[in-house]
């Protein structure tokens, strides 16, 4: 009996030397594992770094580098300290590097990216106690860190010129220094722009800064097209001064090593969805809510005379229907939307996790994402409102919930 | 995959959730069922269904023959035992039988020096009681005569048959499923019962319908398998049985679920279906009711579909009750099941084959890593046939909530499996909600005024 005992206890201990609880069923398990499904994620989001990595050369590299050194050494040294075991967060703490270079300009000094990458792991990850624990985004969490810290480096390439931002010249891409960059006019297609004599890059004003003139009834501008009439002497239109449509879809754009390919970006996020690992309804609800905010967002223009006026409904009123949907997709392509809304709202952990849920979540964070672009000073509004929802995340997750079989909506079971 | 066109392929309702699961049948879906080898020892559980335990009435020594009453009922919830073969009459000894939550101790009559019945599945011992014309036969007299053969449901859950005729009659259930989905891998017992006896397990059908008085009688199947039922059409066009063919997404033959798609009505969490008019039996109860209402002949053993990975030789036998799981798959290395590999147990090493028993697989080991953290990828939650937040019932258990599990909706679950099975951090879903459903149990029990019955 006691040898019969003994032999089963051992046979116990085998089986679960063996991993897993063998004795529970299933018997049968999906393959998919944590660690491969943050690889799978690391592998999407190489492509738009890569994107990054052309237009914005080997700085882009660099800084990529720092970042994830700094992520996985942050993380590291923690659980080293904190003898606390690190459950998937090595794996973790690469991809946090990886989402927080692409959010970053490539110019920045290298101090930048590793308060960024420490800040991260620390504040963002860290105090939370780790992989499926924290709130807030890691990533965006040192990203906001810089921009309160770094507002200056982040925000000018030139000291002499303020927040004007490099891309890489025609025939110096990838090998390129973003820091040699010539000051260049606006409004100019990228592909047709004369390269700079000695320097690598073009320096440009950020789309969304351009816009922002534009929406603050700044005098510079006067109307988004003269449709109808130009004015002999007037203010130019402003979307004569955005780069052409093109630019903004393959990245020729000032902005982070990311965010600015916004095909690259789609690409990666249809992959994930593809593998499941994001449920479309999130970033189809954020990008549909920024997309109506901005169609409805009273804006200031200068009109004739030099008189400020106020556009309501901007897709509506104004210059017709094809300059209002033009505006539109110009305020949501030109900035980090699409980054914030395929790769950085849809982090597993701080968003919620049934689908009513992250419509909800998609949608508050596209319109506080619009709002705070259109009427607010801030450098990152997507990301800022990303870190805004996921704050309710908990919220969303407690109140939110699917009918149970055989219960009634948000009710008690019916007896 | 052959589909027949005596079944019904209409669209019926669906559910959200759920997922495609490997087949894994090949190895036995074409095995006729054939008789088990001759056991050296049987193992005869007093307590096969929860309750307490019959009290035997052999001797030690004495011989019995097969069929032959060996204990008697001590309650209403308990059946007689029976000898499952000719034997002699050991000590006895202490077995584990299948509860649902795990395996149970129950006391065993050991049988040795067996000699069984040569043909014993297709006769099951000789006759004890003279047929029964059910055609011509009120209900009453069926029940009655149901109640009469202490036959058991052959679900994971066993119980005594009468009584569970007699509560399908209390509550008026309008709507009888024979549940043949047997979604599960490698299980194939309730498949080779409806190409082999067919015709006997819709006939059992019919005189259910007749017992429960139910207005429809229905045999739910897999889709998939549907080609080879050729045999049982003729009997289901005479007595009248719809013939309804389902999609595999599993788990679409939970008993909750499969009510739901075929009637649109959702049982209440925590209750039996019965609650909301439909009894649900499986293929195997149906063929013990026919044998025993039309032959007279009780059920001694059952189908069992020996298989898996690590299986020497994947097969269907009919296995008498009270033979050694362990010894049924030859001596294969690796972990041993009792039941589907979904919803399954581990078999412990007195584990016995009984009336729960669908197959006995012999699975390689699983080479899972240990549990991590919640990533909240919520994968559970979108799999989950009944729309739990599985994710939220974890954390509930992680904190020992009983309270926001109970309004979550833990109760409904049907314990499926699928949870733990994508979990990609490897996290015992399915065991955690399992044991906080038990959990509310007790809190019930506990606050409930005393004279009200649980359904």
């Amino acid at each position: 009996m006691t040898g019969a005992r003994q032999a089963e206890r051992q046979d116990n201990v085998r089986t679960a030397s063996r991993g897993g609880p063998a004795g529970v069923s299933p018997f049968l398990r999906a393959p998919e594992g944590a660690r491969a499904v943050f690889l799978v994620i690391l592998f999407a989001v190489c492509g738009p770094l890569a994107g990054g990595g052309v237009l914005f050369g080997w700085r882009a590299a660099w800084v990529t580098v720092l970042s994830v050194v700094s992520c996985a050494v942050t993380e590291r040294v923690f659980y080293r300290v904190t003898r606390v075991p690190a459950l998937l967060g090595r794996t973790h703490g690469v991809l946090t590097g990886v989402l927080l270079a692409l959010t970053l300009p490539a110019h920045v000094p290298w101090h930048v990216p590793v308060v960024a990458g420490a800040f991260a792991i620390l504040v963002g990850k860290a105090v939370f106690g780790g992989v499926g624990h924290f709130v807030w985004h890691p990533a965006l969490v040192g990203r906001l860190a810089v921009a309160v810290l770094y507002s200056t480096p982040l925000s000018a390439v030139d000291s002499r010129f303020e927040d004007r931002l490099a891309v890489l010249a025609r025939g110096r891409l990838v090998f390129g220094d973003v820091r040699k960059a010539e000051y260049a006019e606006d409004g100019i297609a990228w592909e047709r722009r004369p390269a700079p004599r000695e320097d690598d890059a073009h320096l440009l004003t950020p789309p969304v800064r351009l816009l922002r003139g534009l929406t603050r009834g700044e005098p510079q501008y006067g109307a988004l097209v003269y449709r109808r009439q130009k004015p002999e002497r007037g203010p130019p239109a402003a979307l004569l001064q955005m780069p052409p449509v093109n630019d903004l879809l393959w990245g020729a754009r000032p902005g982070g090593i990311g965010e600015t390919g916004v095909i690259l970006i789609v690409v990666a996020g249809l992959y994930l969805v593809y593998r499941t690992y994001v449920k479309w309804p999130l970033p189809f609800a954020f990008c549909a809510a920024a997309w109506v905010t901005v169609a409805v967002a009273p804006i200031g223009l200068v009109g004739p005379g030099d008189v400020p006026q106020t556009l309501w409904l901007p897709i509506l009123s104004g210059e017709g229907l094809d300059v209002g949907f033009t505006y539109v997709n110009y305020q949501v392509l030109s900035g980090e939307l699409l980054l914030a809304a395929l790769l950085a709202s849809v982090e597993m952990t701080s968003r919620p996790v049934t689908t009513g849920g992250q419509v909800i979540f998609g949608a508050g964070c596209g319109a506080l994402a619009m709002a705070l672009q259109l009427y607010t000073d801030v450098s990152i509004p997507c990301y800022m409102a990303v870190l805004a929802m996921n704050t309710l995340t908990p919220t969303i997750d407690r109140f939110w919930r699917p009918r149970v079989f055989g219960m009634r909506r948000f009710g008690r079971a019916r007896v | 995959m052959a589909y027949h066109r005596g079944m019904i392929f209409r669209r019926y309702g669906t559910f959200t959730g759920g997922i495609d699961l490997p087949d894994e049948k090949g190895a036995t879906l074409d095995e006729a069922i054939v008789p088990c080898r001759l056991p050296a020892e049987l193992r005869v559980p007093l307590a096969p269904c929860a309750g307490r335990a019959a009290e035997p009435i052999v001797r030690l020594g004495q011989h019995v023959r097969a069929g032959e009453r060996i204990g008697r009922a001590a309650d209403a919830g308990g059946v007689d035992v029976f000898a499952p073969l000719s034997g002699r009459v050991g000590p006895i000894v202490p077995a584990e039988v299948a509860g649902g939550h795990g395996f149970v101790e129950s006391p065993a009559v050991a049988l040795t020096e067996l000699d069984g019945p040569a043909a014993a599945f297709d006769a099951d011992g000789s006759p004890q009681a003279d047929p029964l014309d059910w055609q011509a036969a009120e209900a009453g007299a069926i029940c009655e005569r149901i109640s009469a053969g202490s036959l058991t449901t052959f679900r994971p859950r066993p119980q005594p048959l009468g009584s569970w005729v007699g509560r399908a009659r209390e509550n008026r259930c309008g709507t009888l499923v024979a549940n043949a989905m047997e979604q599960e891998p490698y299980v194939t017992a309730d498949h080779r019962l409806l190409v082999d006896r067919g015709a006997d397990v819709v006939e059992g059908l019919a005189i259910l319908r007749k017992a429960v008085g139910a207005d429809e009688a229905i045999l739910a199947a897999d889709r998939r398998r549907t080609g080879a039922y050729e045999a049982l059409m003729q009997a289901a066009e005479r007595f009248g049985v719809t013939r309804i063919a389902l999609p595999h997404k599993y788990p679409m033959g939970a008993d909750t679920i499969l009510v739901k798609v075929l009637t649109r009505r959702e049982t209440p969490p925590g209750r039996s279906t019965m609650a909301v008019g439909a009894a649900v039996v499986d293929a195997a109860t149906c063929r013990a009711v026919f044998q025993w209402v039309c032959r007279g002949v009780r059920p001694l053993g059952r189908v069992v579909t020996v298989a898996g990975d690590r299986a020497a030789a994947p097969a269907n036998l009919w296995v008498p009750f009270g033979a050694d799981c362990v010894e049924l798959t030859g001596g294969a290395e690796g972990l041993i099941v009792h039941g589907g590999p979904m919803s399954g147990l581990r078999c412990g090493r007195r584990a016995v084959v009984t009336a729960a028993t669908c197959a006995v697989l012999a699975l390689s080991p699983p080479a899972t890593p240990l549990p991590t953290v919640c990533i909240r990828c919520g994968w559970c939650t979108d799999h989950c046939p009944v729309r739990l937040n599985v994710t939220a019932l974890n954390d509930a258990f992680e904190l020992s909530l009983v309270g926001a599990a109970r309004r979550g909706g833990a109760p409904a679950c049907v314990e499926c499996g699928v949870c733990s099975y994508v979990c990609p951090a490897r996290l015992p879903l399915a065991q955690r909600v399992k044991q906080l459903k038990q959990a509310i149990r007790v809190a019930e029990v506990a606050q409930r005024p005393v004279g009200r019955e649980a359904q």
